[in-house]
């Protein structure tokens, strides 16, 4: 009988098994050959950094902040406080401006740590690019493809490209007379389907405007864009730029075969948004989703530089691939039967043997009780039968009399 | 059993009152009283134990206490740094008094500019009893690189030389002394607390009802912070760099330190108008040049000379000890061992528990069902480090600021105090089970590199202090 003791594992923590780990391998490598194919490097920062990175306006919201994990480090007497990763995007903009003043594409596979009640996940791994520098429009569609792409390499059917702008929003919620700092509340609360919220912003704006076109209407096309122009252009000049944008990435997109949702009130993290914004969803949930921040990053000098970047979530991505069982190819164990110095000896040198060959072989205690594996018992050089392969513990078995043998017998199914 | 926590300190008084109105008084609760486990006339089935405000919350956390008193502030600090701690709010209690404010010395108005601003002005340094909401007030603030400094007390002290803001209480509608108030945070009446899981399973009712509606009714209290503006960038504060700073600063206790410190430093034969054996100015006069002398709390002590506030500071061995636990590398030593105000610093266990050594307390606490041994402590970092090199195995440090002796066995398996003569220990029913270092008062200073005058002032204070540490204690 087995007793389960209880776990000492922390809330939100998570062990990734080996069926966990074949899938989390697929997705990066599907995304890795999908964004170097497109010219990207690899890159991966520091799982600490410091808090201030993130405490900037436009940065990370004030939800998020809250739920960060800061904490002094050994050396943090002088009160600066670190951070265990929550985002990657701002590492990446602190490493853009340190490492890369002119600009690059960079891609990254990594953990980010948020805090969340009971037991959701607070340890989560994404896979993300960014483009830091003069890359306007065409930085925009290549994230959009590239993610696609990876989605597509994964075999995952079915899922939307939704687009969006938050240039629209922030001038309906400017035009409405929301100051700056109550626009991202107003927004995130509109976006949660509050009604109050709704109430106040239609109150502020003439009666004329056609809210339910921002808000609950999808576009899919170039042609929505133009019907949005109709209906604001004449009371909100201010969303002339954000839709002209909007329509620019639509259009090429459109014309590459790409099928678009747009979506007027999408983004989320409205604070480090600065134009158009996409997002990957599948049945309702967001697999990945990206945009364009041209505020966050600044050169030496303190001047903002344009850049765009997403993340795909890697378990939810996880969570739809077919059941894996780790490596498909079970590795033979290789047992030395006396456990003489001679006979271990031997098993090591058939093992390495096999390795060379490509094959997985490891060492097993003989009395290993894995008797459905396929099993080479080692006796030593000097024995009358120096290898025997078994199927199984009560199978036949098959006398080897050497290492080339034994390649040859096993390595053609290899 | 239901249990009640209560508060020591400036609260006992008024809540004493409200206790008796609501049926519910102890005699050994009130003013002078220093008991701390209480026991109420007749009812068998009621705890109360008496706590350091700040620890309180902390306490009904836990569930270690069903019901408890506290000031709102304290409870509002828990929240803010454990937003999902299982404490809930039953209702304001008409006692208990003051603002919760933030406030700026008018040097550092001139030159901050008002609040609006200051989401343009890197790196300002706050100072706070209360460094959850200080962390809060700075985060909503979107204050870039702002430094948030936690205090034992005397925040009112550090601006405008050691802190940009401070974030402390003010009574009625003055500012604290010599500051600007900028914003009201919070008011500060007492609440009635109750720990969710016991409100949710236990019945509590006996004290529940009275305490709901004994006193008169009052108004609720939040928190509230001010929004960053958006604004052009402003320079940072100028600020004198250490390394090209003139005088030489020296800081010295107030409390139960300052009696050792002024004989220490009468022995070295140096005398500050404003610093007696029991009164003190916060910024006593020398006529030493070159020399500026602050009164702050000794365990801020060695944070603040590692910062560079300070190149010396007197206090005990045991706050350099716990800051030096907490930051190995921080630039801050002891210099003159002063040799007064001697205790041990000692671990110390219920006399009930049948162990001589740790090793076997450790042994008994774990085959009689304790998954995570406690070890309360007001040195915090002591405690952790102390647990970590034992080998406790699973623990959790408790830290507390007073009130301490009553923690085992109810609260805590280990306790970390300093102790004199053990009588403390034995009036609580503990023993020490391991000593964990001996504490005097010292001298401590900063380890950077210090040129010309000032090093020739520094080294000949210490000088004084060493030789009058060697003299005998007259």
């Amino acid at each position: 009988m087995t007793i389960t003791a209880p776990s000492s594992r922390l809330r939100g923590m998570r062990d990734l098994l080996p069926a966990d780990m074949a899938r989390f391998r697929t997705i990066e490598r599907a995304f890795r050959d999908e964004l170097l194919g497109w010219g990207y490097d690899e890159v991966r920062t520091p799982t600490i950094e410091a808090l201030h990175l993130f405490t900037s306006a436009g940065t990370l919201s004030p939800q998020l902040l809250d739920r960060v994990y800061s904490f002094l480090d050994w050396d943090g007497w002088t009160g600066e406080r670190v951070v265990l990763r929550p985002d990657s995007t701002i590492p990446m903009t602190r490493l853009y401006s340190e490492q890369y003043p002119a600009g690059a594409k960079l891609c990254y596979v990594q953990n980010i740590f948020r805090f969340a009640q009971g037991d959701q996940p607070r340890e989560l791994w994404q896979c993300g690019a960014e483009v830091v520098g003069d890359t306007w429009p065409s930085g925009d569609v290549e994230l959009i493809a590239a993610a696609s792409g990876v989605l597509n390499r994964l075999g995952i059917t079915g899922f939307e490209v939704q687009l969006s702008h938050t240039g629209i929003m922030r001038a309906l919620l400017a035009h409405a007379g929301f100051a700056p700092d109550e626009r991202a509340d107003h927004y995130d609360r509109l976006l949660d389907g509050d009604r109050e919220a709704m109430r106040a912003l239609e109150e502020r704006l003439p009666r004329s405007l056609p809210l339910h076109l921002l808000f609950d209407a999808r576009g899919t096309g170039a042609g929505y864009l133009a019907n949005l122009r109709a209906a604001f252009l004449g009371d909100i000049p201010e969303m002339s730029t954000p839709l002209d944008e909007l329509e620019t990435v639509t259009r090429a997109l459109e014309q590459a075969g790409y099928t678009l949702e747009l979506d007027a009130a999408l983004a989320r993290d409205f604070e480090y948004y600065t134009g158009p914004v996409f997002r990957f969803a599948r049945g309702g949930v967001s697999l990945g989703a990206g945009g364009r921040y041209d505020t966050l990053v600044q050169d030496s000098a303190g001047m903002p530089v344009p850049a765009c970047g997403f993340a795909l979530y890697m378990e939810r991505i996880g969570a739809l691939l077919p059941a894996m069982d780790g490596e498909e190819q079970i590795a033979l164990q290789i047992v030395a039967e006396y456990e003489s110095d001679a006979s271990l000896g031997a098993a090591l040198a058939a093992a390495q043997r096999l390795r060379g060959n490509g094959l997985r072989a490891g060492l097993a205690a003989f009395a290993s009780d894995n008797p459905s594996g396929r099993r080479l018992i080692v006796r030593g050089p000097d024995a009358v039968t120096p290898y025997e392969l078994r199927d199984s513990d009560m199978g036949p078995s098959t006398p080897v009399s050497d290492l080339d043998e034994l390649v040859r017998m096993i390595g053609g199914e290899a | 059993m239901i249990r009640l926590a209560l508060p020591t300190g400036d609260l006992r008084t008024p809540v004493a009152t409200l206790l008796s109105e609501a049926g519910l008084a102890s005699e050994e609760y009130g003013a002078g009283s220093r008991a701390l486990r209480l026991a109420l006339p007749g009812r068998e089935d009621v705890l109360m134990r008496v706590f350091r405000e700040k620890d309180l919350p902390v306490q009904v956390a836990l569930g270690n206490y069903d019901l408890g008193i506290c000031s709102a502030v304290w409870v509002e600090e828990l929240q803010s740094r454990y937003p999902y701690e299982d404490v809930t709010v039953l209702r304001p209690l008409p006692l208990g008094h003051g603002r919760l404010v933030a406030a700026v010395h008018p040097d550092t108005r001139a030159r901050i500019g008002p609040l609006s601003d200051w989401s343009s002005v890197p790196g300002l340094r706050i100072v706070s009893e209360f460094p959850a909401i200080a962390e809060r007030f700075a985060r909503r603030l979107r204050l870039p690189r702002a430094t948030v400094h936690g205090l034992w007390g005397g925040a009112e002290a550090y601006p405008p030389e050691d802190a940009d803001i401070a974030i402390l209480p003010a009574r009625g509608d003055t500012s604290p002394q010599g500051l600007h108030t900028v914003a009201t945070l919070m008011e500060m009446p007492a609440l009635l607390i109750g720990n969710r899981r016991a409100l949710a399973g236990h019945d509590l009712s006996a004290l529940l009802g009275p305490l709901l509606t004994a006193g008169g009714e009052v108004a609720g209290t939040a928190l509230r912070l001010p929004r960053a503006g958006s604004v052009a960038a402003r320079p940072a504060p100028s600020r004198e760099p250490v390394a090209e700073r003139e005088t030489v600063r020296l800081a010295i206790p107030d409390g139960h330190a300052q009696r050792h410190t002024w004989a220490a430093l009468q022995q070295a034969g140096i005398v500050f108008d404003g610093y007696e054996e029991k009164r003190s100015d916060r910024r006593p006069a020398t006529t030493i040049p070159g020399l500026e002398v602050k009164v702050i709390r000794p365990q801020d002590m060695p944070a603040q000379v590692a910062l560079g506030a300070f190149d010396l500071a007197i206090t005990g061995r045991d706050w350099l000890m716990d800051h030096l636990w907490a930051f190995p590398g921080s630039p801050v030593a002891e210099a003159v061992d002063l040799g007064r105000s001697r205790y041990g610093i000692v671990a110390a266990v219920s006399e009930d528990v049948p162990a001589d050594t740790l090793a076997e307390a450790v042994t008994y606490w774990r085959e009689t069902g304790r998954q995570s041994i406690r070890v309360a402590s007001e040195y915090p970092n002591v405690a952790d480090h102390f647990a970590r090199t034992h080998h406790l195995g699973r623990y959790q440090v408790i830290p507390v600021n007073g009130a301490s002796e009553a923690f085992v066995p109810d609260d805590s398996e280990i306790l970390i105090e300093g102790t004199e003569t053990g009588s403390s220990f034995r009036a609580n029913r503990l023993k020490g089970i391991a000593r964990v270092f001996e504490s005097t008062n010292c001298v401590i200073r900063s380890t950077r590199p210090v040129q010309g005058q000032r090093a020739d002032l520094l080294e000949r204070l210490l000088t004084r202090l060493h030789e009058g540490a060697l003299q005998p204690a007259g």
